[in-house]
């Protein structure tokens, strides 16, 4: 038989308990306090009998008792979890959380408010903490709304006053090629222009996209698997054949499943691989085109001649703002291919490049969905 | 919609109307049973002040509410939605001063002014004692900031079971003085920043200034303060103690408000 505990001093678990023990009397007085919380304030049990609980508690926290606990303790009866500071005798605070609640008699009246309280100093520096970390992820957020604000102006700017313009310029080329006589130099001025309109109608699609993709929104396809894909590339190829009339362009086109893809954005990735051709590639080797479905894939690759791309820079390649050597007159942002990327991970497919001295070629792949 | 955003409750069967209005800290429930006493013969109005209890947090407006005056153009507007005439105006704390604004604003609308543990001023200076140093009013308000957590779990609404007072169970379901600690805080530094010292000789307004003893907030001295400056006013010290006589000791505040209107 194991040896019986010995019974627990109540008078003793009342006085040094591991809380503060306090009674009010209904004057707000303190009625009986323990010695734990004389010690933490420290004084005696007998010396704050008959003060004012005011006296031990921080100014802020006297009138927030007066404004806020009196008057719920005497609505509801308790309050919990109340964060307070209190008020020792050498001046210093120590932070405390208390429970309090108020003892009736019988027919109601009040007796005493009871509180317990307990030491906090740990909580209450990591509610500190969880202050200051909500008061910087709140001005951060305010930063944030200011720079989306910002970046909402930036895209509609790009979109509507950079290609309203562009618009205009197209429309007045268009009327003095129909409509007014023009030399024989003054139609090959024209049709450059044409090209140079479309390369900037390009660059400001591209733009765009960077803007929407990078800063918000991404890319949003609209999928349609019943329209045929190859009059929409052949019609890439014409385009950059008016642009650039000196290059031969081989296109060779075997699409023979639908595919089920935005065709706006894959004619989008086509012109932006035949422009990387013609900016990059030798001007005396024809670029060629080639689209063909099969394997349950879609492939699109645009090869040219000319000099490799060098191993470090092909990792490079679709990162935004890369530009590689080019003619001044050819440079653009560097956001073609970083786009036809985009394009091509928002189809589930995939880009690659190979690189050597016979050709450079860019290959795009995506599965075909049944 | 006025009633809305100040949950104007009304009740009560007199044709004279009594408006109570809480102070800062709580909501219309601090007068809850004051004004029940008053529901025989008079027509009792409960509000609570934008920001407290259950009124419309969409309707603050940090500019609106910088002054006392915002709040006592909202008492304005529902004594005027209401017709009130000749009323008699009950404010607690703050909310007397906010009534003595309401009544200059519009006169006629209230006769009578009662102001419980009103302060005009909270600072001292050179030749007034409002109780507090500016020092002190600028720690409460950190101590506000700084209890953010604590005092909004505290003060968040709460469901009780009540065993002493199951008439509050049943008749309050769901909170008491529930604020918002944003606009606490708002209210807090528009109370004790406020200085209304040179509306008092405006009132024309028959006034009852009710002091309680050992109030920290508002002082004797203040209370004769004020009584000294209104010009029809009437004085008296409460046998109540601290600052909220209404909850502790409703018969005593009922029955001097009776008294005198």
């Amino acid at each position: 038989m194991s040896e019986r505990p010995p019974a627990e001093d109540f008078e003793d678990l009342y006085e040094n308990a591991p809380c503060g023990y306090l009674s009010l009397a209904p004057d707000g007085h303190i009625a009986k306090a323990n010695k734990t919380l004389a010690d933490w304030v420290g004084t005696s049990s007998e010396a704050l009998l008959g003060t004012p609980f005011h006296a031990i508690l921080t100014f802020g926290g006297r009138i927030a008792y007066e404004t806020h606990l009196a008057p719920l303790l005497r609505l509801q009866g308790f309050v919990n979890e109340l964060a307070f500071e209190l008020l020792r005798s050498d001046g210093t605070k120590i932070p405390i959380i208390a429970n309090a609640t108020e003892k009736r008699n019988a027919e109601g009246r009040h007796c005493f408010t009871r509180i317990t309280l307990f030491k906090a100093v740990e909580r209450r520096s990591y509610e500190r903490g969880l202050i200051d970390a909500r008061n910087q992820a709140q001005v951060a957020v305010g930063a944030g709304l200011e720079t989306a604000a910002l970046r909402e102006q930036f895209i509609a700017v790009l979109g509507h006053d950079l290609r309203n313009p562009l618009s205009a310029l197209a429309a007045g080329i268009g009327l003095l090629e129909r409509k007014e006589p023009l030399s024989e130099r003054g139609r090959t001025i024209v049709a450059e222009m044409h090209g140079s309109i479309a390369r900037a109608n390009a660059l400001v699609a591209n733009l765009l996209d960077f803007a929407r993709g990078r800063l918000g929104g991404g890319l949003t396809l609209s999928r349609d698997a019943d329209q045929p894909l190859t009059p929409v590339l052949e019609q890439v190829v014409t385009e950059i054949r008016a642009i650039a009339p000196e290059r031969e362009i081989v296109a060779s086109f075997a699409i023979a499943q639908p595919v089920n893809c935005d065709r706006g954005r894959i004619a989008q990735l086509a012109s932006n691989l035949l422009a990387n051709a013609v900016a990059h590639g030798a001007a005396d080797i024809p670029i060629s085109i080639a689209a063909m479905t099969g394997a349950n894939l879609l492939t699109i690759s645009v090869s040219n001649g000319g000099s490799t791309i060098p191993e470090e820079a092909r990792e490079q390649l679709f990162q935004p703002f890369f530009r590689g050597a080019v003619r001044k007159s050819q440079q653009g942002l560097g956001l073609g291919l970083f786009i036809v990327n985009e394009i091509a991970k928002a189809h589930g497919g995939t880009m690659n490049v190979s690189s050597t001295e016979d050709e450079t070629r860019f290959t795009f792949s995506m599965p075909l969905i049944a | 919609m006025v009633f809305k955003r100040n949950n104007v409750m009304i009740s009560g069967e007199g044709t004279r109307s009594i408006l109570f209005s809480h102070g800062f800290g709580c909501d219309q429930h601090m007068w809850t049973e004051v004004a029940r006493t008053f529901e025989r013969d008079f027509r009792v109005i409960l509000f609570d002040h934008v920001g407290a209890g259950r009124s419309d947090l969409t309707a603050y407006n940090s500019a609106k509410y910088a002054t006392l005056q915002g709040y006592a153009d909202d008492v304005v507007e529902i004594g005027r939605e209401l017709g009130l005439a000749d009323a008699i105006f009950v404010g607690h704390s703050v909310s007397a001063m906010i009534g003595a604004l309401a009544s200059v604003k519009a006169p006629g609308m209230f006769s009578e002014l009662v102001m419980v543990g009103p302060s005009p001023c909270y600072i001292d200076s050179d030749d007034y004692t409002g109780g507090f140093s500016r020092d002190q009013v600028l720690e409460l308000l950190d101590f506000l900031a700084d209890n953010h957590l604590g005092w909004s779990a505290a003060m968040a609404p709460a469901i009780m079971g009540n065993a002493d007072r199951p008439e509050l169970s049943t008749t309050l379901e769901n909170s008491f003085c529930a604020t918002d600690p944003e606009i606490a805080r708002e209210f807090a530094k528009v109370t004790f920043l406020s200085d209304n010292r040179a509306d008092l000789s405006s009132i024309v307004a028959r006034t009852l200034i009710l002091q309680c003893r050992d109030d920290i907030i508002a002082p004797q001295c203040v209370g004769e303060y004020v009584h000294e400056h209104i010009p029809n006013s009437q004085f008296r010290l409460l046998n109540a103690t601290g600052h909220c006589p209404n909850l502790s000791a409703p018969d005593e505040v009922a029955a001097a408000i009776r008294e005198f209107v």
